[in-house]
């Protein structure tokens, strides 16, 4: 089957659906994809209606972003993968929940295919009951289910602590939170951030809450390394300033840690669109003008995929998006008013990024003290010590050598560390299929393009 | 009252709230390691609860490699994990 539309759209969170439904509102045909089984990205992920009916929807807001885009008109299709690019350069390669092939065409493509969490290694990672800090929020918001007992949250940056927030509402015990970073205490940097003031209200909501519940914040610690035998049962932290060496023990039954979060850019680079390496945080961001227009005519990248900055902006760039594709097909200009809060999207930048070790900070404070042992690539099964035994300055080379970053996540786990080892580009290099897809479907796929 | 449904997780029943993602399910009856890793035989669960990190795959209704993190509980649905003596 060959889906044809005006607009294309890979991604259905807050930026993805804010195009769609603008595109659909103003008469064009939109197709709107996504890899989980509803509509709403993980920003707005939609909770189990039981789950909605018993506690509420913690995003409300969600669910109506999503019926405005179905009212609109947009032909909605969950649980479709996009893995792949056919021959022509343009035609998307899917499969739906039951393993289908489905090509799409659209005449403009937009990428709204958001983030993931930046994950590290350390020794006991691929413990059972150690997971990213989102996968504790995805339970506890959608599925209402604490992740544990007693928790400890560690990482770095903002997201631990609205994390750390949701689990003590389920009555979970949070023995604590180690911050790589030093960010909450009054400096220089701190006060710089008062620009932002609501923003930091916010942050500053969550620490009361969590100092309310006697919630330790440690900060300027890491994560040393996890025990358990089938699954994690205590963990060590050390100070940042001397990462060998164990400050503390705490029994946990679950470990969540994260490093904030990584634009999913895998489709924008299979379809050819140039990257560049943000100076930032040494993760690929597409290229694109102020519309989210790519270095290919076509194709749009929206969201988290274009940079993080949260869903206010991820919704604008959609918006904005929208509005060059109208343009572009139907000659209208955007007006006035939006126009103008569009052009003001140059000021918003990731405002408290600066509280926070940089990426290449974290590299520099995590790396040397791992040891060889230390899983790496978690799917492979190789070591630290593997991948610093070819660590010539290409990624790749050290790729093909020890397969590290080859299994089935294609490195979005292990690649900032094992880039980080190697020594090199960041970001893999996006290869057909970008998620593993069933034999089936290829040759579902094979069949139909014989009798086309 | 909660409706419930019941799933079978390596022929034994497990209740949990109708509709929740099948990882909920599974961690809910504290059932964490999933899988075996094919490399070093290690026993793994879920961890990026997200689709991007492929650890919670398990086999649903017969079909193998299904993320549980991106598949939700239907009464009746049959899961084999590869790890089935974990617990």
């Amino acid at each position: 089957m060959i889906v044809e539309r005006d607009v294309v759209v890979v991604g259905g969170g807050p930026a993805g659906l804010t195009a769609a439904a603008r595109l659909a509102s103003a008469g064009l045909t939109v197709t709107i994809l996504d890899e989980q089984p509803e509509l709403g990205g993980q920003y707005y992920r939609r909770p189990a209606p039981e789950v909605a009916r018993r506690w509420g929807d913690h995003r409300r807001e969600g669910g109506e972003l999503i019926a405005e885009a179905r009212a609109a008109g947009v032909e909605c299709r969950p649980g479709h993968l996009v893995w792949g690019l056919a021959d022509d350069g343009r035609t998307l390669l899917a499969e739906d929940a039951a393993g289908s092939p489905v090509r799409l065409r659209g005449r403009a493509i937009v990428l709204a295919t958001g983030a993931y969490e930046r994950a590290f290694p350390f020794p006991g990672w691929q413990l059972p009951g150690v997971t990213t800090p989102g996968f504790a929020q995805h339970l506890a918001a959608s599925d209402h289910t604490p992740v544990g007992e007693r928790v400890v949250l560690a990482g770095s940056g903002p997201f631990l602590l609205p994390v750390a927030c949701s689990l003590l509402a389920l009555g979970v015990k949070v023995a604590g939170i180690a911050e790589a970073g030093t960010p909450y205490r009054l400096g220089r940097r701190a006060l710089g951030a008062l620009r932002h003031p609501a923003r930091l209200r916010e942050l500053a909501g969550y620490v009361a809450r969590l100092a309310r519940a006697r919630v330790p914040i440690w900060q300027g610690t890491v994560v040393l390394r996890a025990d358990g035998r089938d699954r994690v049962s205590a963990v060590t932290l050390a100070a940042a300033a001397r990462p060998g060496l164990a400050v503390r023990t705490v029994e946990v039954d679950a470990l969540c840690v994260g490093y904030g979060f990584r634009p999913q850019t895998d489709l924008a680079r299979m379809l050819g669109c140039e990257v560049v390496t943000d100076a930032a945080t040494g993760d690929a961001i597409p290229v694109t003008d102020a519309a989210g227009r790519s270095s290919r005519p076509d194709v749009y990248v929206v969201g988290e995929a274009a940079g993080i900055g949260g869903a206010h902006l991820a919704k604008a760039r959609g918006l904005a998006a929208a509005h060059a594709i109208l343009t572009r097909e139907t000659g209208h200009p955007t007006p006035p008013a939006e126009a103008r809060a569009l052009a003001r999207l140059g000021h918003f930048t990731a405002l408290t990024d600066a509280l926070y070790p940089s990426p290449a900070q974290l590299l520099d404070l995590l790396l040397p003290a791992l040891p060889d042992s230390t899983l790496a690539c978690r799917c492979e099964s190789v070591t630290v010590g593997e991948i610093r035994a070819e660590a010539t300055g290409d990624v790749n080379a050290a790729k093909a050598r020890t397969r590290a970053g080859m299994g089935p996540c294609q490195g979005r786990v292990c690649g900032f560390a094992v880039a980080g080892l190697a020594g090199g580009d960041t970001v893999f290099p996006a290869r057909v299929p970008v998620r593993p897809v069933r034999i089936s479907t290829l040759l579902e796929l094979a069949a139909e393009g014989e009798t086309a | 009252m909660t409706r419930t449904a019941t799933i079978i997780v390596d022929d034994r029943p497990v209740t949990a709230v109708a509709g929740v993602s099948l990882t909920a399910a599974l961690v809910g009856d504290r059932r964490w390691a999933l899988r075996r890793n094919p490399v070093d035989g290690g026993p793994r669960g879920p961890f990026c609860g997200m689709g991007v990190c492929f650890e919670c795959e398990v086999t649903v209704d017969g079909v193998p490699s299904v993320r549980a993190c991106l598949t939700r509980i239907r009464p009746g649905m049959r899961v084999d994990t590869g790890a089935p003596d974990d617990r």
